[in-house]
């Protein structure tokens, strides 16, 4: 009973985060933005030999979420400290890990559009479909932006506040998630490749960080919301 | 404070003068019992001072997030100092690993840097340090700085399976267990044993100090003493 309660009231938080971005787009449209800028950017120079292009496109593919998705993540605390939202957040009747795994969610389906629209902009600008086997790279896309948007939430929450916030955000956020990118950039190059058996591996260590991520920033999240 | 002065003072000195024979019977053992190898010449020694500073900052990194585990759990802010002595020690330690390992990487590999994953890992975990110094520095509140600290410091432990795995993992070219003399094999344990030991001292020490200072800022509070 009390699992469908929590599961009832992440709902309900995870569509309020979205109607609010639906009602009035500022991060979304901040990101997507970020991002097709990045697409264009990295395609200017981009004179590689046909059989490197796939693989170099892979680790710009996922730098550019990242360094994109970052926006999404610095906006889901600070947005509601700066709206007053915090203290309305705090009185909610519901844990602290509830409020977590809807930030999560919330971040998660950012990511998974920025995911989108780069996919796209990657194979309008350079000729060359990341998708070559959509089912092996959605489960890659699925297990980064998890891990991604764990990590991120978690260090969101640590520097909302802070004077300095944007830029501890993204020191103290890109040494955590360096291995999700490293095995993102691995498991899309295996994909590229035809190598199924390094693509497997480097899924499992995706699913395994978002894993341990996701039960510590559960665990955690209720020492950061003590404010 | 000042009847304590007498036997802590001793106890100091005791200890401190059983790790200093300790690193100086280490010297001997590095530059006289260790063989000459055959390949690297005297340069190779510099392995016996990596490898040690290597593992204290590993040690480092797991003791700042034992104790910052320790702090959620008791809230005394004597966790909080020794998580923070322990990632300071860990930060010059890593500081020293990269230094010593590029040393020995200009003869071996005839480079001073390279992106091999254990190097990339340690420079990451250098960075972890990095942002959890700066997290701390950014908050004035002693209770919220250091209830985020120890979040953070509890995240900065998944850094340490990347480090003594990248190799593994990305398939590097950094040495993970090289065949030796068992006299090499010796010495290699006597200074990881050596610089554990004044890893402790300074450890507690730095502590000691943390401790002297928040009891010196107390008292200055109470006099309404502003500094």
């Amino acid at each position: 009973m009390e699992l469908i309660q929590a599961a009832r009231a992440w709902w309900w938080l995870v569509h309020k985060d979205l109607l609010r971005e639906m009602r009035a787009p500022r991060t979304w449209a901040a990101m997507l933005l970020v991002a097709l800028a990045l697409a264009m950017v990295i395609q200017l120079p981009l004179e590689l030999p046909a059989a490197e292009k796939p693989a170099f496109l892979g680790a710009m593919f996922w730098l550019s979420a990242f360094f994109a998705g970052t926006l999404s993540l610095d906006r889901s605390f600070a947005g509601e400290q700066e709206d007053g939202c915090w203290q309305g957040l705090l009185l909610y009747p519901v844990s602290p890990a509830t409020v977590y795994l809807s930030k999560v969610a919330g971040n998660f389906v950012a990511l998974c559009a920025l995911n989108g629209v780069l996919l796209l902009a990657f194979a309008l600008l350079s000729g060359i479909s990341l998708l070559a086997q959509p089912g092996l790279f959605l489960a890659t896309a699925v297990m980064a932006n998890l891990g991604f948007a764990a990590v991120g939430t978690l260090a969101s929450a640590l520097t909302a506040g802070l004077a300095q916030r944007s830029g501890v955000l993204v020191l103290i956020l890109l040494p955590l998630v360096l291995p999700v990118i490293l095995a993102a950039v691995g498991a899309t190059q295996s994909i590229l490749e035809h190598e199924i058996g390094a693509w497997w591996r480097w899924l499992q260590l995706l699913a395994c960080f978002a894993a341990v991520f996701l039960t510590l920033g559960t665990l955690l999240f209720e020492f950061i919301m003590e404010d | 404070m000042n009847r304590c002065a007498p036997a802590t003072f001793g106890w100091n000195s005791a200890a401190s003068a059983g790790v200093a024979l300790l690193l100086a019977a280490c010297g001997w053992l590095i530059f006289v019992f260790a063989p000459r190898e055959i390949t690297m010449g005297d340069v190779q020694r510099i392995v016996y001072l990596h490898v040690a500073v290597a593992w204290c900052a590993l040690a480092g990194c797991v003791a700042m997030g034992l104790a910052g585990a320790a702090y959620l759990v008791r809230r005394t802010p004597g966790w909080d100092q020794w998580s923070q002595s322990a990632g300071e020690l860990g930060w010059l330690c890593s500081t020293l690993t990269l230094a010593t390992g590029s040393l020995w990487a200009h003869d071996a590999w005839s480079t001073w840097w390279t992106w091999e994953p254990r190097l990339t890992a340690t420079l990451v975990l250098w960075i972890v340090f990095a942002g959890y110094f700066l997290v701390r520095g950014s908050i004035e509140e002693p209770r919220r700085r250091a209830r985020t600290s120890a979040v953070l410091a509890i995240l900065a432990l998944a850094d340490v399976p990347l480090v003594v795995m990248a190799t593994r993992w990305f398939r590097g070219i950094h040495p993970i267990t090289p065949d030796m003399d068992w006299r090499m094999r010796l010495v290699l344990l006597a200074s990881v044993a050596g610089f554990s030991a004044l890893f402790v001292l300074l450890a507690a020490m730095r502590k000691r100090q943390l401790d002297q200072a928040e009891q010196v800022a107390a008292l200055e509070r109470r006099a309404g003493i502003v500094t």
